[in-house]
């Protein structure tokens, strides 16, 4: 995978920090060992037709490389994945994966979004103090059945894959919670994956331009 | 592949009929050419232990052949394209621009068109839901708005007809009960250009008998 460029934000304010979806991409490429470069974009590129010919939404992370450009970070990391042993490769136990990855995106991800939504952006609406209690007992229904499926295993397909790389960074827009908290073998799954060093640089990596980008007070 | 067998309703209240998420898996089935079998659960029946052994969130669909069993219908729709190169191109590059798409639609494109969805057909009376529907439905056109871009001058997202292309079609299907597929006549051509597959009416109209066969009587109701 020669010259892997990765696009992500120069700035985004604290709570946002550590959750920006480039980080599942970074740290797929540090599971790997792929070394890349970034680059960092703010508001004004970010609604420009250039950027939105490569990302549609206008959104980060896009991933190119040598002539393919891929937006969606479960896209990227799950062709990073295939390509470098973070996918098993036998049928069922990949199913399996694929399932946990789709389950992550689909299953998990609206409701948790939902909730984060509500707390970062309309805490004090009327509508979201009405709303907060049911979404946050979506979450926490979903978040069970992740929490079973972790009962009595390291990873949520047995060995470490991108299966898990996405699910943490659906479960990090819950870090203003003490939500993830309360499921004992989630929280200790939560730990063991932030505890890998490839997660440990990626989450560096991000947080870096931040501290050199945040603006003046 | 063989002894595919899929899990879906007996029955579903008319608002989900036609938009049950078993249809994707039945659309990329038929556009495979692949014949299945059909187990299906009555409508309540997807939180028994049973279901859930299977199926941990208690949805439908379900994916079995030969051992190997699946949920989350992008995940289905995936294995199954993965065989099929009229849903996933053998291109590598082609390959994986369609399975951007395939993310696009379950990821950036349905949690707002869901979210939509939802206060329109699950809670049009409740006061939350009033103040909270012009805030939804602008990030749900913001959406649309961004496909619009995409899709003015092509026939489908990418060169030709993918598995992103299915998927983002029965996204786009959960706003049926509004306006704004037909306002956008750029996506409404495109919806429509899709729903004309002869396997996506083949998958829709399998989706839907069972439904006639199993509803209620008045009397039961």
């Amino acid at each position: 995978m020669p010259g892997v460029r990765v696009t992500a934000l120069r700035w985004v304010p604290p709570p946002f920090q550590g959750q920006v979806r480039d980080l599942a991409v970074r740290w797929a490429l540090e599971e790997a060992g792929v070394a890349y470069e970034e680059i960092l974009v703010g508001p004004a590129e970010q609604s420009s037709d250039e950027h939105r010919g490569r990302q549609p939404f206008g959104k980060v992370p896009v991933y190119e490389e040598d002539g393919l450009t891929l937006f969606e970070s479960g896209a990227i990391v799950l062709h990073i994945a295939e390509r470098r042993g973070l996918l098993p490769r036998e049928t069922q136990a990949r199913g399996r994966a694929l399932s946990w990855m789709f389950a992550a995106l689909n299953s998990l991800d609206p409701d948790v979004i939902a909730l984060g939504d509500i707390d970062h952006f309309h805490a004090r609406e009327d509508w979201a103090i009405a709303r907060r209690p049911t979404v946050e007992a979506a979450v926490r229904a979903r978040l069970a059945v992740v929490d079973r499926q972790l009962a009595g295993r390291d990873y949520l397909a047995d060995e470490f894959c991108a299966a898990d790389i996405l699910m943490l960074m659906v479960l990090r827009q819950l870090r203003h919670t003490p939500i993830v908290d309360s499921y004992l073998p989630l929280r200790d799954w939560r730990d063991r994956c932030q505890a890998r060093p490839a997660f440990q640089r990626a989450l560096a990596a991000q947080l870096a331009p931040f501290a050199r980008f945040a603006p003046a007070a | 592949m063989s002894n595919i067998r899929i899990t879906a309703f007996k029955w579903a209240p008319p608002f989900a009929q036609g938009l049950v998420r078993d249809l994707r898996v039945r659309w990329a089935l038929e556009e495979a050419g692949l014949h299945y079998e059909e187990n299906l659960l009555t409508f309540g029946d997807q939180n028994l232990p049973e279901h859930r052994a299977v199926q941990p969130f208690g949805q439908v669909p379900v994916y079995e052949e030969d051992g190997l069993k699946l949920f989350e219908s992008g995940a289905i729709v995936m294995h199954i394209g993965e065989r099929c190169p009229a849903l996933l191109p053998e291109d590598p590059v082609k390959r994986a621009r369609a399975r951007t798409w395939m993310f696009a639609a379950l990821n950036s494109v349905e949690q707002h068109v869901q979210n939509l969805t939802s206060i329109d057909l699950f809670f049009p009376n409740e006061d939350w839901a009033r103040q909270r529907r012009p805030g939804a439905e602008k990030m749900c056109v913001g959406r649309l708005d961004a496909l619009v871009a995409r899709l003015t001058g092509r026939d489908y997202l990418e060169d030709e007809f993918t598995a992103g292309d299915l998927l983002m079609v029965t996204v786009l299907r959960l706003l049926r009960h509004t306006r704004l597929v037909p306002d956008r006549p750029v996506l409404a051509e495109y919806v429509a250009r899709c729903e004309a597959r002869p396997a996506f009416q083949r998958a829709l109209d399998a989706q839907l008998a069972p439904f006639a066969r199993h509803e209620p009587s008045a009397a039961a109701a």
